[in-house]
Formats: C-alpha cells, sequence, structure tokens
C-alpha cells in the first residue's frame, strides 16, 4: 500500500518536473519561431520594395507620356525649335507584334512537338534533348542574338531583318517551351492513357485525343510565359533587326522593338525622348504582366480541373 | 478432375455446361523476372459475375490487367500461360490488341473519365477511338450505354456538360457506360468502388447485377462483404512465401464463403487474416 503511494507521488513530481520541461521547451520554441518570421518578413521586404518602387516610378513617370499619338505615331526627332516633338513609337510596336508572331510560328511547333516527344520517350535522345533544353534555358540570351547574327543576317545574307530577330527569340523560347510542354504532358494521369487503351484506342490516338487535350493548358502556358519572355528581351534583338523607324512588317525589312526603342531613347540627348522611356516601359510591364496573369489563370484552371 | 481438386483445388465451370467466357490456364505474369501471380487457372462462366478476392499483394489487380494485356505497356512485364477468349488465345496472333480491347472492357479503381470531354463524348469515345464516325449511331450508343449504366435520366438534359462536373458515384457509372457503349462481352472492374462512399458503392452493385444479363463481370474487390453480394463465382488469391501472388481456391461464391476446401480460403473469409 504504501509502495504503491510513494509510486503515485513520485509520479506526480515526475510529471510537474516533465510539464515544467516543455512548458521551457514551449517558451523557446515560440521564441525562435518568432525570430525567424520576422527574419521572413524582413526578406520578403528587401525582396519587395524595389520591385514596388521600380512599378511604381514607371506607372507614375509612364503614364502622363502615354497618348493616342504615343501608339499611332512615327518617332520623331526633336529640335531646337521643337524640342518635345518626339512622335510615338508605333514602329516599336508594330516590330514587337511582328518578332512575337514570327518567332512564335518558328518555335511553338518545335517545342511543343520535342516536349511530347521527351515526355512520351525514356530513352537517350529524350534525355539528351532535355539535357540540352535545360542548358539552352539559362544560356544567356545575347548568344541567341550572336547566332541568329551570324547564321540569319551574314551567311543567309537577310541582313537586319525580323526574321533574323525571331529567331533569334525562337531558339531563346523553344527550351521553355520544350520543359513546360514536358512538364504538361508528363502530368497528365496515367490513368487515363490506360484507360483510352483499354478502349481500343492506338497509341496515338491516346496520344491526340486524350494526353494532347489534357494537357493543352499546361502547353499554353509555356508558350505564353515564352513570349512574354521574347517581348522583353533585347540582347537577342539588338543587332538582328535593325531597329527601323518605319511600320514594316515582311519577315525580310528590318523592325524595331520595345526593347530597343527603350534603348534608343535612354541614350538620347533630349529629354522629352528620354521622358518617352518610361512610357514604353509601361506599356512593356503591362503586356507581360496580362501574359503571366493569364498563364496563372490557365494553370490554376487546370489544377482545378485535376 | 478429382487429383485436380485435392491438390489444387479449383473447379472450371465448363464441367457444369455453363457457358465459358474465358478460360485462364496457368496463367502467371512476372515483371523483371519476379512473377507476382502465378497458377491461376479457373473458367469464367459467361453472364455471371466473377470476383477476385484476397489480401493486398496477392495479385489479383495484376492478373485483371493481363486479361485485355495492359501489361503490355510495361517494359519488362511478361504473361505466361493461356487465356482464352471463347477459345481464342488473347496472347495469339487471331486477336489484335486493339479488338480484344473492346471485346473485354475495362473499369478502373478511381473514376476517370477524359477530363476535356463532356459526358457524351466521354460515352462515346470507345466508338470514336475504333472510328466510327456515324452520328446517329454515335447517339444511339450514348443513349443506350448511359441507359444501361443507370445514368441516363439524370444527365439526358446536360449530355454536353463536362464530365467532371459529375460526382464521383455519376463519374463511375459513366466509365461503366463509356466501356459498356463497346458493347464488350466481358467487362473487367478493378476495385470500382473503392473511391465511392457507401450509397454510390450500392447503386453500382445493383447495377452490376443487372449488367450481367448482357455482359460477363470479373470484378477485383478488397471488400468481401461485397464479393459475397454480388459474385456467382470467386477466386480467392493469396500471397505465397516467396511475395508471390497465386491462386488459391476458385468455385462459387457460395461454396467459398460457406464450404471452402482451402482452410486458408476459411480464415480469410471468417477475417482471420488480411
Amino acid at each position: 500500500m504504501t509502495d504503491l503511494f510513494t509510486t503515485i507521488t513520485t509520479n506526480d513530481a515526475l510529471r510537474a518536473e516533465i510539464q515544467a520541461i516543455s512548458q521551457r521547451g514551449r517558451n523557446a520554441r515560440l521564441i525562435r519561431s518568432r525570430i525567424v518570421i520576422t527574419l521572413c518578413v524582413i526578406a520578403l521586404a528587401i525582396a519587395v520594395i524595389p520591385l514596388a518602387a521600380l512599378s511604381w516610378e514607371i506607372i507614375v513617370k509612364g503614364l502622363p507620356v502615354i497618348k493616342a499619338s504615343f501608339f499611332t505615331q512615327l518617332p520623331l526627332t526633336p529640335n531646337l525649335v521643337n524640342p518635345n516633338m518626339t512622335g510615338g513609337v508605333s514602329n516599336a510596336i508594330v516590330g514587337s507584334l511582328v518578332l512575337v508572331l514570327y518567332s512564335s510560328i518558328l518555335s511553338v511547333p518545335v517545342g511543343v512537338l520535342t516536349g511530347i516527344y521527351t515526355a512520351e520517350n525514356e530513352n537517350r535522345t529524350a534525355s539528351l534533348i532535355r539535357l540540352m533544353a535545360q542548358t539552352m534555358a539559362g544560356a544567356p540570351s545575347i548568344l541567341m542574338g550572336l547566332f541568329a547574327f551570324a547564321l540569319i543576317c551574314q551567311q543567309l545574307g537577310f541582313g537586319y531583318s525580323a526574321l533574323a530577330g525571331s529567331f533569334a527569340l525562337a531558339v531563346l523560347m523553344v527550351p521553355v517551351i520544350v520543359v513546360a510542354t514536358e512538364i504538361a504532358v508528363r502530368n497528365v494521369p496515367q490513368t487515363l492513357r490506360e484507360a483510352g487503351l483499354a478502349l481500343g484506342a492506338k497509341p496515338h490516338k491516346v496520344s491526340m485525343k486524350i494526353v494532347l487535350p489534357t494537357a493543352l493548358s499546361g502547353i499554353v502556358t509555356g508558350c505564353i510565359l515564352a513570349i512574354s519572355r521574347a517581348v522583353g528581351e533585347a540582347a537577342p534583338v539588338l543587332f538582328t533587326i535593325g531597329g527601323a523607324t518605319l511600320l514594316n512588317w515582311k519577315p525580310t525589312d528590318p523592325v524595331s522593338a520595345l526593347p530597343i526603342s527603350i534603348y534608343i531613347d535612354a541614350k538620347s540627348q533630349w529629354p522629352s525622348l528620354r521622358a518617352m522611356v518610361f512610357g514604353i516601359a509601361l506599356v512593356l510591364l503591362f503586356v507581360v504582366f496580362i501574359a503571366s496573369f493569364t498563364a496563372r489563370f490557365l494553370v490554376g484552371r487546370q489544377q482545378r480541373k485535376s | 478432375m478429382t487429383d485436380d481438386l485435392t491438390t489444387k483445388t479449383t473447379t472450371t465451370a465448363s464441367s457444369s455446361g455453363v457457358k465459358v467466357a474465358m478460360q485462364l490456364k496457368d496463367v502467371a505474369v512476372s515483371f523483371n523476372g519476379r512473377t507476382a501471380v502465378r497458377d491461376a487457372t479457373f473458367d469464367v462462366a459467361a453472364n455471371r459475375v466473377t470476383s477476385m478476392i484476397g489480401p493486398s499483394g496477392s495479385g489479383k489487380t495484376t492478373l485483371l490487367r493481363a486479361l485485355n494485356r495492359l501489361h503490355d505497356l510495361t517494359p519488362g512485364a511478361k504473361v505466361t500461360g493461356k487465356i482464352l477468349l471463347e477459345g481464342v488465345d488473347i496472347y495469339g496472333p487471331d486477336l489484335t490488341v486493339t479488338e480484344l480491347r473492346t471485346r473485354v472492357g475495362m473499369v478502373f479503381q478511381r473514376p476517370n473519365p477524359f477530363p476535356t470531354m463532356s459526358i457524351y463524348e466521354n460515352a462515346v469515345s470507345g466508338l470514336r477511338f475504333n472510328g466510327i464516325k456515324k452520328k446517329s449511331l454515335l447517339d444511339e450508343a450514348a443513349e443506350e450505354s448511359l441507359r444501361a449504366a443507370a445514368l441516363w435520366e439524370s444527365v439526358e438534359n446536360r449530355l454536353n456538360v463536362a464530365a467532371s462536373n459529375l460526382s464521383g458515384g455519376e463519374q463511375q457509372r459513366l466509365c461503366i457506360a463509356r466501356a459498356l457503349a463497346l458493347k464488350p462481352e466481358v467487362l473487367l472492374m478493378d476495385e470500382p468502388t473503392s473511391a465511392l462512399d457507401p450509397i454510390a458503392t450500392l447503386r453500382i452493385e445493383e447495377l452490376m447485377s443487372t449488367l450481367k444479363q448482357q455482359v460477363t463481370i470479373i470484378i477485383v474487390t478488397h471488400n468481401m462483404q461485397q464479393a459475397s453480394r454480388i459474385s456467382d463465382d470467386c477466386a480467392f488469391l493469396l500471397m505465397g512465401e516467396d511475395r508471390a501472388g497465386e491462386l488459391i481456391e476458385f468455385n462459387t461464391t457460395e461454396k467459398i464463403f460457406n464450404s471452402p476446401i482451402d482452410s486458408r480460403t476459411l480464415d480469410y473469409t471468417l477475417g482471420r487474416f488480411g
């Protein structure tokens, strides 16, 4: 009886001790947790503040520049009589559209088909292509420009042209599209493929009628991200498109692009032209924002579906 | 036959004069040389429900997937023995794999309607894959198969809605309709109710008892009560010493559950393990 009693009291003492220690442990964890959260908030601020400041600067300085003539007129050079005669950037807007169009025509079919191949095949060729795509995705974009300049402008004799710029951008876009397509195709549940085969469908029908439609929003998302990257790139088009101040659209014509207009205007001696830079930057920012937003929307829709 | 009974305790339905839909003769499946299931010998009687029961790892699903050659996809998978569909070797030259799969349909563990297709398109997808384009034929097949799957009344007015809008149980019935549209002789069901709630499960079970008038059903189930409720014949599989599944006993469900020959069958059906 006494033994049992002692045991119980010791156990009570033990329990109290355990509770005291674990309470100290909880307090220590709480403090650590608060420190870490504070560090996270600081890091977040460091990351977000420059971004917000940049966006704010561009919006505040860009909005006053944007008028109807900004979109409709060709660029003009101010002079001492008309120091504010800047014209518009219609050449760069059309140029960027043309570049996006041609580079998409060049890169989307190649990228998507390659991505489907690497997703559906597990062999040496597929892993080699995958490795190349990943390496190319990280390559400096000016190399694409150099490559296009050497090949299209010089070797093939097209000179400065929309084609050369589109080619450079397409080389930049292909790896992005390959990787995105591969992920989207791989994410199609195996059970859907099996369901198709179990209905007597041949493998190519399963790919075309089941896998591809199911992966489509992921593939489109990848293409949009590739396009939004290409539209903001200056390096690949810097010495391939020629920077025409005319409304050109043919593949063999020299064209301009929004990032090139920023580059040219920012170097100008005229304050009115330097002010234009923020307007162009705002247009560019807006285009990229819309593209990312659409891409996110499509991804979200795909995730809700599956 | 008696010799067979004492050693392997299997019976064949053919001996009792019932029409046979599929025959399994010493079927074994291995992956990269490792046997997953073996010794499967039994006849699947036409227009009856045959269940395959047994604990996890006993090779039920593996065996089922051999019956429509779904293992063809898996590198390293090998099926030995003979599987006959109405007397024709399904791995032989007289039957193409696509024809086999139109004659032996399958319903999977989780409802897997094609997410980009409407209810209607799902129902007729098998016909479209096999080159049928005639609208009137597709319409007729859609209605007939959806009726057969007890889904027509609830989807009649929203055939063009995405299949993902249906509930889990409805999706599974759509998958049954999709398989039925090809008018298969045999329907393989791989734990078709394991992802469904009890009410949806009950509806699928009720459906199976009417469906067997037009199609032979082979169902894999984890659920012994389900096997005893719905199946006419029953195959009991168990994992052997070397972790390969093997057929322990095949008989009518009534015999398997009430007077099994093998003591391991009795232990399992009484819930002593598994």
